[in-house]
C-alpha cells in the first residue's frame, strides 16, 4: 500500500513538474532526447557558472538570447528552453552528464561547486546520525523499513500525551465502533444501576434470579445493535472494506462481550442475596450460556442476518424460561436457574454448545461478506 | 465545453498497460484469458430482488479512466455500482476485478474480495457517521477498516481531506457539514486508500456547481491511473469529466461509448427527426435537451426503449457488448 503511494506521488509530482515547465520547454521538447554536444555543454556550464556566482539572475537571461537554437555559437549562452532541455536530458544520460560536469568544473564555479558538495554531505551526515528533524517528511518513502516508518508522525496527528498510547486506544475505541459509542452501553449502565438500586432499596430476593435469567440474552442483544445495516450507519462502507464482515463482527461481538461481561458480573454481585443462591453463581453461572447464546447468534447470522438471529435466539429463550419461572417463588426459580445454569452437566452442555456455534461460524466464515442478503 | 475533448487524452485509453507492477500488493490470482488492462470485467451480471429485475444480463469492460454511468431512476446503476463494490452479490453472473474473481464461491472467493476489497474505494449513495466523529476520525476509521498499516494512515487521511477541499474542516465534528461537505467527506473515505477502482454512486449529488468542477477536476486527475466509475444523472457530469459512458436503462446497457459519441448520437437523432418531423417547433417527437450530449442521452434510450439494438460506438469491446446486452 505505501508502495502503491509513493509510486503514485512520484508520477504526479513529476507530472506536476512537467506542467509548471509548460510554455517554455514545451518548444524545446524535441530536443529533449539530443545529446548535448561539446559546445552546448561548454555554453550551459559558463551561464551555469555565471549564475551559480550571482552575476546575472536566471530571468533576465532568456531576454537576451531569445533568439538562441540548438546550433547556437559557442559564444552564445543558450537560452532557457535549452538549459531545461540538457537538464532534462542528463537526468538519464550518463554520457552527457559527464560531458557538462566536465564543462562546468573548467569554468570558474568549481570552486563554490566543491564547497556546495562538502557542505551537502556533511549535512547528510549529519541527518543520517539524527534522523529525527526529518522523519515527518521521510516517513512516507521508507516504507520498507517498518520499525523507522511505524515511529514518527503520530506524535503530531494525535494531540494529548503519550503517541503511540493514545493512537493505540484511538484504534481500540475505532475497533469497538457504535457498540462503545451508541446508546446501547447507556441504556445498559442505566438499566444495570436502575436493577441494582431498586433491588437493594426494597431487598427484593427475586431481582438475583430476575438478572440472571435476562443476562445471558443481553450479549445477543448487543451484537444486534452494533453490526449490519439496520444498526451500523457506517454498513454500507464498511461491507465494501476488507475488514467488513466476520472480522468487524468479530471485533464488535469482543467490544459487546468486554463491556457487558464485567458489568453484569458486578451487577450480580452487589445484587442481595437471599435467593438461596451459593456463592459465585449469581456472578459467573449465566457466563457460558451468554457466550453459547451469543456464539449461536452469529451462526445463526451467517444464514439470516445478526438482527433476525437475536431476535429469534433471545425470544427462544426468553418464552422457554419465562414460562418454565411461571408460578415460582423466588427461591424455586433460583433453584431451578441454578441446576439449569450451573450444574455441572449444564456447563457441559453449555459449552458444548457454544463449541458447536463456533463451528458453524468457521464453516460459514465466507458468508458474512454479503451482509446484504441478510 | 472544451473539456470533454482535453479528458480523452489527459485519461489513459484502454490499451494502456504500463502500469507498474506492484509486489507489495496482496495476492492477486492471475487469471489468463482476460486482457490486463480490463480491471472491471463483469458478464452476465443479473440481480434480482423479490419480483424486480434490477440488472439483466450485463456485461461491462472498463480499463482506466473515468467512466459515466447514465441512466434514468430505478435503471440499476445503484445496483451496478454495489455488486461491483462487493457489497452486494448478484443473482448470476460473474465479476472480475483487478483480475479477481470476486463472485467465486467459498474461500476462494472470499480471499479474492479481501485482497480487491483493499485496493477498492466506494462512496455508497447514502451513508451515515458516526455523531461524534471528525472528519479526521471518520477517514482515519475507513483508512483502518481499509486495513492501511497506521504509519502510512495518518498521512493518507490528511492528503485525502486536502483532495475534497475540507483540510480546514479536518477537525470539525461530521455532523456540522453542510449535506455537499459531508458528500465531500464521503469522496476522501473512498480514495483513502489510493484505490485502483472507485466507484463512486451520485458524487455530485448535493455539491454546488464550482465544488462539482472541483470535483471534475479530482476525477480527471485520478482517473490517470485509476478506473473511476461513477453514477450520475446529471448528463453534463459526464460530458466534462469522463472518457467513456454507459447508459444504463431497464437493467440493461442501452448505449457504450465516449461523451463525444453520445453527442454525434443526438446530433444524427436530431437530423433525422428534423428531416422527418418538419419544423423546430413541432419538435415533440424531436428528442428532447438542451445540449448535444443531452440529446444523444435522449436519443439513445428512445432507440433502446423501442426495441431497436443497442448503440455502441466503435470500440474493441462493441461486438461482444452488444451480444451481452442483447441477452
Amino acid at each position: 500500500m505505501i508502495r502503491l503511494r509513493t509510486v503514485r506521488q512520484d508520477r504526479l509530482g513529476r507530472q506536476d513538474r512537467l506542467g509548471r515547465q509548460g510554455p517554455q520547454g514545451r518548444p524545446a521538447a524535441g530536443a529533449c532526447d539530443a545529446h548535448v554536444g561539446p559546445e552546448l555543454a561548454a555554453a550551459y556550464a559558463r551561464s551555469a557558472g555565471t549564475q551559480s556566482a550571482g552575476t546575472q539572475s536566471a530571468g533576465t537571461q532568456p531576454a537576451g538570447t531569445v533568439g538562441g537554437t540548438a546550433g547556437a555559437p559557442a559564444g552564445d549562452a543558450p537560452s532557457e528552453a535549452q538549459c531545461w532541455s540538457v537538464e532534462r536530458h542528463v537526468e538519464h544520460c550518463t554520457a552527457c552528464a559527464e560531458r557538462v560536469s566536465a564543462a562546468v568544473r573548467a569554468t570558474g564555479a568549481a570552486p563554490a561547486l566543491a564547497r556546495l558538495r562538502e557542505d551537502v554531505l556533511a549535512r547528510a551526515a549529519a541527518e543520517r546520525a539524527d534522523p529525527e528533524p526529518y522523519s515527518n517528511g521521510v516517513a512516507g518513502t521508507a516504507s520498507s523499513d517498518p520499525a523507522r516508518s511505524a515511529d514518527p508522525a503520530p506524535v503530531r496527528r494525535l494531540p494529548g500525551p503519550g503517541g503511540r498510547f493514545a493512537r493505540r486506544r484511538a484504534r481500540i475505541v475505532w475497533a469497538a465502533g457504535p457498540a462503545l459509542r451508541g446508546p446501547w452501553l447507556v441504556s445498559l449502565v442505566l438499566l444495570a444501576a436502575a436493577v441494582v438500586c431498586a433491588a437493594r432499596l426494597t431487598g427484593n430476593a427475586a431481582a438475583q434470579p430476575l438478572v440472571l435469567l435476562v443476562a445471558p440474552v443481553l450479549p445477543p442483544a448487543g451484537v444486534a445493535l452494533c453490526y449490519g445495516r439496520y444498526a451500523d450507519p457506517l454498513h454500507e462502507i464498511a461491507a465494501s472494506t476488507p475488514a467488513g464482515g466476520l472480522r468487524l463482527l468479530l471485533v464488535r461481538t469482543a467490544a459487546v462481550l468486554a463491556v457487558t461481561v464485567p458489568m453484569l458480573a458486578l451487577a450480580g454481585a452487589l445484587l442481595p442475596a437471599g435467593s438461596g443462591m451459593p456463592g459465585l453463581v449469581p456472578v459467573a453461572a449465566w457466563l457460558l450460556p451468554g457466550l453459547a447464546l451469543t456464539l449461536g447468534t452469529l451462526a445463526l447470522g451467517s444464514f439470516v442476518g445478526c438482527r433476525y438471529a437475536a431476535a429469534a435466539i433471545g425470544s427462544v429463550w426468553l418464552l422457554s424460561v419465562c414460562s418454565a419461572a411461571r408460578g415460582l417463588s423466588a427461591r424455586e426459580l433460583a433453584g431451578a436457574l441454578t441446576h439449569f445454569l450451573a450444574g455441572p452437566a449444564a456447563q457441559c452442555g453449555w459449552a458444548v454448545a457454544a463449541a458447536t456455534g463456533a463451528a458453524v461460524i468457521v464453516l460459514r466464515r465466507t458468508s458474512y461478506d454479503f451482509q446484504e442478503s441478510f | 465545453m472544451s473539456t470533454a475533448r482535453t479528458a480523452p487524452a489527459a485519461g489513459p485509453g484502454p490499451g494502456r498497460s504500463g502500469r507498474p507492477a506492484q509486489p507489495g500488493e496482496p495476492g492477486e490470482p492471475a487469471e489468463s484469458g482476460e486482457p490486463a488492462e480490463a480491471t472491471v470485467a463483469a458478464t452476465g451480471l443479473t440481480v434480482r430482488y423479490r419480483r424486480a429485475t434490477a440488472l439483466d444480463g450485463i456485461r461491462l469492460r472498463l480499463g482506466d479512466g473515468v467512466h459515466g454511468l447514465l441512466g434514468p431512476n430505478g435503471a440499476g446503476k445503484t445496483s451496478l455500482i454495489r455488486v461491483l463494490a462487493t457489497v452486494a452479490s448478484p443473482t448470476s453472473g460473474e465479476i472480475r476485478l483487478l483480475g479477481s474473481r470476486v463472485t467465486a464461491r467459498g474461500a476462494e472467493g472470499h480471499r479474492a474480495r479481501t485482497a480487491v476489497r483493499r485496493r477498492l474505494g466506494y462512496l455508497p449513495q447514502q451513508f451515515g457517521y458516526y455523531p461524534g466523529f471528525t472528519v479526521r476520525e471518520f477517514v482515519s476509521y475507513v483508512a483502518w477498516l481499509k486495513e492501511m498499516p497506521g504509519s502510512a494512515a495518518a498521512d493518507a487521511v490528511e492528503r485525502a481531506v486536502e483532495r475534497v477541499g475540507l483540510a480546514d474542516r479536518i477537525d470539525a465534528k461530521v455532523r456540522t457539514l453542510s449535506g455537499g461537505m459531508v458528500r465531500r467527506v464521503g469522496i476522501a473515505q473512498a480514495v483513502v486508500n489510493d484505490p485502483r477502482v472507485l466507484l463512486l454512486d451520485e458524487p455530485t449529488a448535493g455539491l454546488d456547481p464550482e465544488q462539482r468542477v472541483q470535483l471534475r477536476e479530482l476525477l480527471r486527475e485520478l482517473g490517470r491511473d485509476t478506473t473511476v466509475l461513477l453514477s450520475t444523472h446529471l448528463v453534463e457530469d459526464v460530458a466534462a469529466a469522463c472518457t467513456g459512458v454507459t447508459v444504463l436503462d431497464g437493467g440493461r446497457v442501452a448505449y457504450q461509448g465516449t461523451p463525444r459519441e453520445l453527442a454525434e448520437a443526438g446530433e444524427a437523432a436530431d437530423g433525422g427527426s428534423a428531416a422527418d418531423g418538419g419544423s423546430a417547433g413541432g419538435s415533440a417527437a424531436a428528442v428532447a435537451g438542451d445540449s448535444p450530449i443531452e440529446r444523444g442521452y435522449s436519443a439513445v434510450l428512445r432507440a433502446h426503449r423501442s426495441g431497436a439494438r443497442p448503440h455502441t460506438a466503435g470500440g474493441a469491446d462493441s461486438p461482444d457488448d452488444r451480444a451481452g446486452s442483447a441477452r
